[in-house]
C-alpha cells in the first residue's frame, strides 16, 4: 500500500468508528449499563473497569480482524460455523450477565456485615478484572452492524497488519462514545439502583440465553 | 391486618346537594363538549352510548363531590374502562381486519395502532438516529387515526399536569386487574417482599436498552400481558408462538390470579415499565399525597389500602408517599384521622386538602372523560349495536 492509501484508510477507519459509534453504544448498552450500575461506586473503580472492558473489547476486535482478513468477506455470509459462533457468544454473554446478577462481585468486610455503616478496616475489596475483561471480549466479538461493515472493509485490505491497524483505529473511533458511561455513577447514589441493575442484568441474561439457545437449536434442527 | 377502602372508608362528610351540583357543573359542561360530536352522528347506538357515558362520568364526579371520597367512584369508572376497552378494541379490529392478530404486512405498511406503552422505548433510538421504532404512522391516516404524534402529544400534556395519575385515570389496562383485585373480600397473600417494587424499574431499564440495541419495541414483542386481550403478532413461527404463550401466561398470572390473591394491582405495581417511567413525572408534578405526621397514629391502614404498595413505613415517617403513587385516593379515603391528605406542592399540608383534591380532580376527571370516556362510548356503542 502506498502512503496516500494508508492515510485514506486511517481516516476511513476513524471516521467509520466515530460515525457508527452510536450504534455500537446501543448494541453494547444492554451489557454495559447494568454492569456499570452494579459496580461499586467511585470514579476510580469505574474508570479502571471501563478501561479493562475496552481493552478486552479491543482484543476481541483484533481477533475478529485476523479471522476476517484470513477468510475474506465470505465469513459473515457463508461460513457454516457462523450460527455456532453467534449462539455460543450469546450464551456466554448470558452466563456473564447472570453471574453479575446473582451477586458478583461480592464485597467483604471483617468489621461488619455488608450494608452496615461501621468502621471499614483497610481498603474495601475492589472488583477484579476478569468480569470486565470477559464482558469486553464477548461484546468485542459480537456481530453488530458497524462491526460487520468494518469487518468487510478490513477483509479487502492488502495485508493482515493493515487489517489490524484498521480495526484499532475503528475501535478508537467507537471507544469515544463509551466515555459517557462513566457518568452512570451519578445515578448510583441511590442504593436501590444496584438492585434494579441486578434484576435488569438477570432479565437481559434471559434474553441473550434465549437468543443463543434458539440459534443453536435452529442450527441443530435445520442443518 | 389488611383493609380495603371499599370496606373501611372514613365517615363521609356529605356536601349539600346544591353545592355538589355546582361543583359538578364544569365536568358536565366538559362532558357535553367531549361528546357533542357524537350527538349528531347518524348511528343511534353511538348517540345513546355517548349519552350513557356522559351521564355515567358526570354522576361519578357528582358522587365524589357529595361524599368527599374519591377511590370508590374512580374505581367504578376505571374497572368499566378496563373491562370495556378490549370489547371496543377487538370489535374494531374484527371490523377492519377480520382478526385480532396483526400480520407482518400490516406492520410494514404502518397500520399498527400506537400504544403509549411504547413511549419509553422510543426515546434513545429517536435521540441517536432520529427514527421511531414503531410500525405505525407519525401523522394520522385514514386507516389509522391514532397516530404516534397525537398520542405522544396528548400523553405529554396530560402527564406534565397530572404525573402518575395517568395510571389511575387514563390507562386502558389497569382497570382489569383493579376489577379482579376488588373481587375477593380479603387477600390470601398478605406478605409481599417490598423489593418487588423495583422490578418495573429493572424491566424499564432492560427494555429501553434492548429496544435501542435491536431497534424494535421489545416490550410489545415479548412482555406485554395485554396483548392477550388486544392485538398480537400473527402466529406464523415458533418465535411468535412463544411470544403468544408469554403474553397469555403474564396476563393470567399478573392481571387475574395475583390481583385475586393479593388485592393489589400486581401488574402495575410489580411489572409495568411504563408505570415506572410515569413515576419519574411525579417529581415535577404539583399534585401529591402527603401524610400529616401530627395526625398519623401509624395504624398502617393507608399502607394496606394502597393498591400498588406505594406507601412504606419509612415514607409515612417522612410524611410522603413513594415515587410510584398513582393518586388514586385509596389512602386518603381510608384514613380515619385525616392524616393522609391531597396536597399541592408549595402549600401548607392539611388546611387546603379539599381544595387541592378539587384542583387535582378537575384535571384528572377531565382527562378521564376525554380519554377513557371516548373509549367507553365506543365500546358501549358496539354492545348496543349487537343488542339492537
Amino acid at each position: 500500500m502506498n502512503l496516500p492509501s494508508i492515510s485514506a484508510s486511517v481516516w476511513e477507519a476513524l471516521a467509520l468508528g466515530l460515525a457508527t459509534g452510536p450504534i455500537c453504544l446501543a448494541s453494547c448498552g444492554p451489557v454495559v449499563v447494568p454492569w456499570m450500575l452494579i459496580l461499586p461506586n467511585g470514579w476510580r473503580v469505574r474508570s479502571h473497569q471501563l478501561t479493562v472492558f475496552l481493552a478486552a473489547r479491543l482484543m476481541g476486535y483484533l481477533l475478529f480482524a485476523c479471522v476476517a482478513w484470513w477468510a475474506g468477506s465470505a465469513i459473515p455470509h457463508a461460513w457454516s460455523g457462523r450460527a455456532w459462533a453467534f449462539g455460543c457468544v450469546q450464551l456466554l454473554l448470558a452466563i456473564a450477565l447472570l453471574t453479575y446478577a446473582i451477586g458478583w462481585p461480592k464485597t467483604r468486610s471483617c468489621a461488619a456485615e455488608s450494608g452496615r455503616r461501621l468502621v471499614q478496616i483497610g481498603v474495601a475489596p475492589q472488583p477484579g478484572r476478569t468480569g470486565a475483561a470477559t464482558l469486553g471480549f464477548l461484546t468485542g466479538i459480537n456481530l453488530c452492524p458497524p462491526f460487520l461493515v468494518a469487518g468487510v472493509r478490513a477483509s479487502q485490505l492488502g495485508s493482515l497488519p493493515a487489517a489490524l491497524v484498521f480495526f484499532v483505529l475503528f475501535f478508537a473511533g467507537t471507544a469515544v462514545w463509551f466515555a459517557p458511561f462513566l457518568a452512570l455513577g451519578f445515578v448510583q447514589r441511590n442504593p436501590a439502583i444496584a438492585t434494579v441493575a441486578r434484576i435488569a442484568a438477570a432479565l437481559l441474561a434471559c434474553y441473550y440465553g434465549f437468543l443463543g439457545a434458539s440459534t443453536l437449536i435452529a442450527r441443530i434442527i435445520y442443518v | 391486618m389488611s383493609s380495603h377502602p371499599s370496606t373501611l372508608e372514613r365517615p363521609p362528610a356529605f356536601r349539600r346537594i346544591g353545592k355538589s351540583i355546582l361543583l359538578t357543573l364544569p365536568i358536565l359542561l366538559w362532558s357535553l363538549l367531549m361528546f357533542s360530536r357524537a350527538f349528531f352522528q347518524p348511528r343511534l347506538d353511538l348517540r345513546l352510548a355517548s349519552v350513557v357515558v356522559m351521564l355515567f362520568m358526570t354522576a361519578l364526579f357528582f358522587l365524589m363531590m357529595r361524599t368527599g371520597t374519591t377511590y370508590r367512584w374512580r374505581r367504578y369508572f376505571f374497572v368499566a374502562l378496563g373491562l370495556l376497552f378490549p370489547v371496543g378494541f377487538i370489535a374494531d379490529l374484527i371490523a377492519v381486519r377480520g382478526t385480532m392478530s396483526i400480520p407482518i404486512e400490516r406492520m410494514v405498511s404502518g397500520d399498527t395502532p400506537f400504544c403509549y406503552m411504547v413511549i419509553p422505548m422510543l426515546v434513545i433510538p429517536a435521540a441517536l438516529t432520529r427514527s421511531i421504532i414503531f410500525p405505525g404512522s407519525i401523522l394520522p391516516t385514514a386507516s389509522n387515526p391514532h397516530s404516534i404524534a397525537i398520542m405522544i402529544g396528548l400523553w405529554l400534556a396530560l402527564t406534565l399536569v397530572l404525573g402518575k395519575a395517568w395510571c389511575s385515570y387514563a390507562c386502558f389496562f389497569g382497570g382489569i386487574e383493579e376489577g379482579f383485585a376488588a373481587v375477593a373480600k380479603k387477600p390470601k397473600i398478605r406478605r409481599i417482599d417490598p423489593r418487588f417494587r423495583l422490578v418495573p424499574w429493572a424491566i424499564l431499564l432492560a427494555i429501553v436498552l434492548l429496544s435501542a440495541a435491536l431497534f424494535e419495541p421489545v416490550y410489545c414483542m415479548w412482555l406485554c400481558p395485554f396483548k392477550a386481550v388486544t392485538e398480537y403478532p400473527a402466529v406464523r413461527s415458533v418465535q411468535t408462538a412463544i411470544q403468544m404463550v408469554i403474553f397469555v401466561v403474564l396476563f393470567i398470572g399478573l392481571v387475574i390470579v395475583l390481583p385475586l390473591l393479593t388485592k393489589k394491582r400486581t401488574q402495575c405495581a410489580f411489572f409495568c415499565p411504563f408505570g415506572a417511567f410515569q413515576s419519574l413525572f411525579n417529581k415535577i408534578n404539583i399534585f401529591e399525597i402527603r401524610i400529616d405526621r401530627e395526625k398519623c397514629i401509624d395504624c398502617a391502614a393507608c399502607r394496606n389500602a394502597c393498591p400498588t404498595m406505594a406507601i412504606s413505613k419509612e415514607s409515612v415517617q417522612a410524611g410522603n408517599t413513594l415515587l410510584g403513587c398513582m393518586k388514586c385516593g385509596a389512602c386518603v379515603d381510608v384514613c380515619k384521622n385525616h392524616a393522609a391528605v391531597w396536597h399541592v406542592k408549595g402549600t401548607a399540608v392539611g388546611p387546603s386538602s379539599e381544595r387541592s383534591r378539587l384542583l387535582f380532580l378537575y384535571g384528572a376527571w377531565a382527562m378521564a372523560t376525554m380519554f377513557g370516556g371516548s373509549v367507553l362510548a365506543n365500546s358501549v356503542s358496539h354492545l348496543l349495536h349487537f343488542a339492537m
